[in-house]
């Protein structure tokens, strides 16, 4: 960020369990519970919080201006509110661009989705323009099966770089106490699962389940006051590519590689083998592959071999292939990053992570964050 | 932190039903007209803000990812802001934010709506709570009346009243070549127009629109070249969660304390006095009476004699909607940035036909969801 605008730190997040179906909350107890824990034991309360930013989905809420529903519950009465209608990782843009104007000193952004309340495939298949791209059948599992053709003609992947990723992915998920009944599935198990978009398989797309996530950001005088390390945002960059499936480059992704190359530049870092930890997100694993590309963790066609190689640790948590909670699950992945920077989530040796949300019909649009402690 | 300035507007021609363009075509049209009145390029434009009213109103989720190919804005930023009907100033505040925090240096906001390709009211009708509201809440204009009424009985926004809101919005709306809808009417013809939701009458609602608003927003490096910026002194967009019983119907909370915080941010002590012109987003008649009140340009159960008074007329002392307002067209989505467009002209000197003489400062409101959503913006011809 510019010499004249605030530091700005995450110093504190919290995030309910992900589920398939959260049968027994409604929207109001998920977004309580993730804010409620987000401020507990900060010292901060609602009062010190200048500014919401929220991220949900009118159409996976079945609800118009959804966020005027749930504005008690994220806190936001009297207060300065907006709502990002998209991945919560763009809402951590707006709020940290507020707190680092000097605005306001703290501000919390909340994102979640209820997808179990939802058909998932019409919140995407709404997403294509309605002339050229809904009319052929466009949706998550059609435009994934796509782009993974695309990634495995255009490098030297092959569907068992594709089913490691898979599988590394939903051991984390397993380990992760937060995301509920992800199994430990080995390559084989995702091998053996349905094709269901070809050369996709049913365990290498990403699992809809319901959850919310909140995450406080302050500026640096508080966020020294609050903790010894805080972990600072050091870069933001967001890009879209054209909605058009034609028109993008194939086996890349070329916005994501533009949103990190600005987060980068803004971050002073001039070699991404210089971070320790990343979380992406990705609505297939032939995604996530390009993601890990494109940030310039592993060269063109190597994802595979760099989650074999281990020398940055990616998704940790499982990343988003066992728990997608679609407009929230960018969001969640800079509270997981945080978390282990920071030390919360016990102790940690990573200074340097990349964080990355997307959006959109085969993830047309890329956020991503740098933080370091 | 620097300044932010508004360097470049423009709008479309509005109208009932726009059969000519698509919606990404209509909000095209805005966004060439102002990087045009900019002197500008897409190249010199850093990030983009979308805003629109709910999705359901034109049935296209997340249109941005649509828009983004129609106004060459591939690989910059791209984000859409929502907020129900005054989404087109919560996203210039996002807007004015990304430059203040120095995510951008130029930002281009686009608001539309294309109000025919949808069913309004059923689409707003899913506000409501599924559960305990939508059961007998029908659109917006049944709690408007309700507000209306509460007010008509302590505050004396009588019929009559309210109806010199039509006459004057509609009158001045003839003067706006965008404007939808160019027909003056008399405060006879409003009062004897078909009720829809007494006190609401058919004269009292604002026009269904199609169309699309653009503005340049630049940080003050940016805005060097620029002739004649109007400068952002202050904006804000605040929240208010209850839609009960504790909520105010009298006057509206989340207005006052926006206009407390850019009246503080803008050095304005006397809104009356210090504001050359007013621009306020009026779903219905009754709501500008409101805003008067709110926006401290005349005391609680000031506003009927205000607008009795002429002052909110164009010959005013507080000019109020010289453009026509929501009563000359009303694209929903775009409505508010249309309000913030119409008072960066009146600063500029630009607003032509219904230019008011020497205007330095303009106020504009804007607001949505259950009038729970409230904005406001001062701009004016200098810095500060």
């Amino acid at each position: 960020m510019k010499q004249s605008t605030q530091r700005v730190a995450v110093v504190s997040s919290a995030q309910t369990q992900l589920r398939e179906a959260w049968s027994g909350q409604q929207h109001v107890d998920l977004i309580t519970d993730a804010v409620t824990r987000a401020l507990l034991g900060t010292g901060l309360t609602m009062a010190d919080v200048g500014v919401v930013i929220d991220c949900g989905s009118d159409v996976l809420d079945g609800r118009s201006i959804s966020n005027c529903g749930f504005l008690g519950a994220m806190g936001a009465h009297h207060k300065e509110e907006s709502r990002v209608e998209e991945d919560g990782l763009f809402g951590a843009i707006y709020a940290a661009t507020k707190v680092a104007s000097g605005a306001v000193s703290v501000a919390l952004v909340i994102a979640y989705s209820k997808p179990s309340e939802s058909i998932v495939e019409n919140y995407y298949a709404t997403i294509a323009e309605p002339f050229y791209q809904r009319p052929v059948g466009l949706n998550k599992r059609t435009s994934a099966g796509l782009m993974a053709s695309q990634y495995l003609a255009a490098s030297h992947a092959d569907e068992a770089d594709l089913a490691l990723i898979a599988s590394h992915d939903w051991k984390r998920g397993s380990a992760n106490s937060f995301v509920e009944g992800a199994s430990d599935y080995s390559v084989d198990d995702v091998l053996a699962s349905a094709l269901v978009a070809d050369p996709l398989r049913e365990l290498e797309l990403s699992r809809p389940v319901d959850g919310a996530v909140a995450v406080v950001l302050a500026a640096e005088p508080i966020a020294r006051k609050l903790s010894d390390a805080p972990v600072w945002i050091t870069g933001m960059g967001s890009s879209m590519e054209s909605q058009f499936m034609a028109e993008r480059a194939p086996g890349e992704l070329e916005a994501c590689a533009v949103a990190a190359k600005t987060a980068y530049r803004r971050a002073g870092i001039s070699d991404a083998r210089s971070i320790d930890l990343a979380e992406v997100s990705a609505t297939s694993v032939a995604g996530e592959a390009m993601v890990v590309e494109a940030l310039g963790i592993a060269e063109r066609g190597r994802a595979g071999a760099a989650y074999a190689d281990g020398s940055i640790d990616i998704n940790p948590s499982g990343g988003a292939i066992p728990a997608d909670p679609i407009m929230a699950t960018g969001l969640v992945r800079l509270h997981e990053a945080a978390l282990r920077l920071s030390g919360r989530a016990g102790e940690s040796t990573a200074e340097r992570a990349v964080v990355h949300g997307a959006g959109g019909l085969g993830m047309q649009t890329h956020s991503v964050f740098t933080l370091e402690v | 932190m620097t300044n932010v300035a508004i360097t470049g507007v423009g709008q479309t021609h509005h109208a009932r039903r726009r059969t000519d363009v698509s919606q990404v075509g209509l909000a095209r049209e805005a966004v060439v007209r102002a990087l045009e009145d900019a002197e500008l390029t897409m190249d010199d434009i850093d990030s983009v803000v979308v805003c629109t009213g709910p999705v359901l109103f034109a049935a296209v989720n997340q249109p941005e990812k649509w828009l983004v190919d129609a106004i060459g804005a591939r690989l910059k930023p791209v984000v859409r802001v929502t907020s129900g009907g005054g989404t087109g100033l919560a996203g210039a505040l996002a807007g004015v934010n990304q430059i203040k925090g120095g995510f951008a240096d130029r930002v281009l906001v686009v608001a539309y709506d294309k109000l025919s390709e949808g069913a309004l009211q059923y689409s707003i009708s899913t506000l409501y709570d599924p559960f305990w509201g939508r059961e007998f809440a029908v659109g917006i204009m049944g709690f408007s009346a309700a507000y209306w009424r509460a007010r008509m009985e302590k505050l004396g926004h009588t019929e009559e009243a309210a109806a010199l809101v039509s006459v004057k919005n509609r009158k001045n709306a003839m003067l706006n070549e965008y404007a939808h809808v160019k027909k003056e009417v008399t405060v006879e013809e409003v009062l004897a127009s078909r009720p829809l939701c007494w006190p609401i009458k058919l004269l009292d609602v604002p026009p269904i629109s199609d169309g699309a608003c653009a503005v340049i927003l630049s940080s003050e490096d940016a805005a060097k070249k620029s002739e004649k910026p109007a400068w952002i002194r202050g904006m804000a967009y605040y929240s208010e969660a209850e839609n009960a019983a504790n909520r105010s119907m009298l006057q509206s909370e989340p207005l006052e304390i926006a206009a407390r915080h850019v009246y503080a941010q803008a050095g304005i002590t006397n809104p009356r006095r210090q504001v050359d012109v007013v621009e306020v987003q009026e779903p219905y008649t009754c709501f500008e009476l409101s805003y008067y009140e709110s926006l401290g340009l005349c005391e609680p159960g000031g506003a009927a004699a205000l607008i009795e008074s002429g002052a909110t007329e164009i010959g005013g002392d507080i000019p109020v909607n010289p453009s026509g307002g929501c009563m000359g067209a009303n694209p929903i989505g775009a409505t508010a940035l249309i309000r913030l467009a119409e008072v960066a002209q009146q600063v500029r000197g630009r607003a032509g036909a219904y230019q008011i003489d020497d205007a330095k400062v303009g106020l504009m409101q804007a607001g949505g969801g259950w009038a729970n959503l409230r904005g406001v913006a001062v701009v004016s011809s200098t810095k500060g």
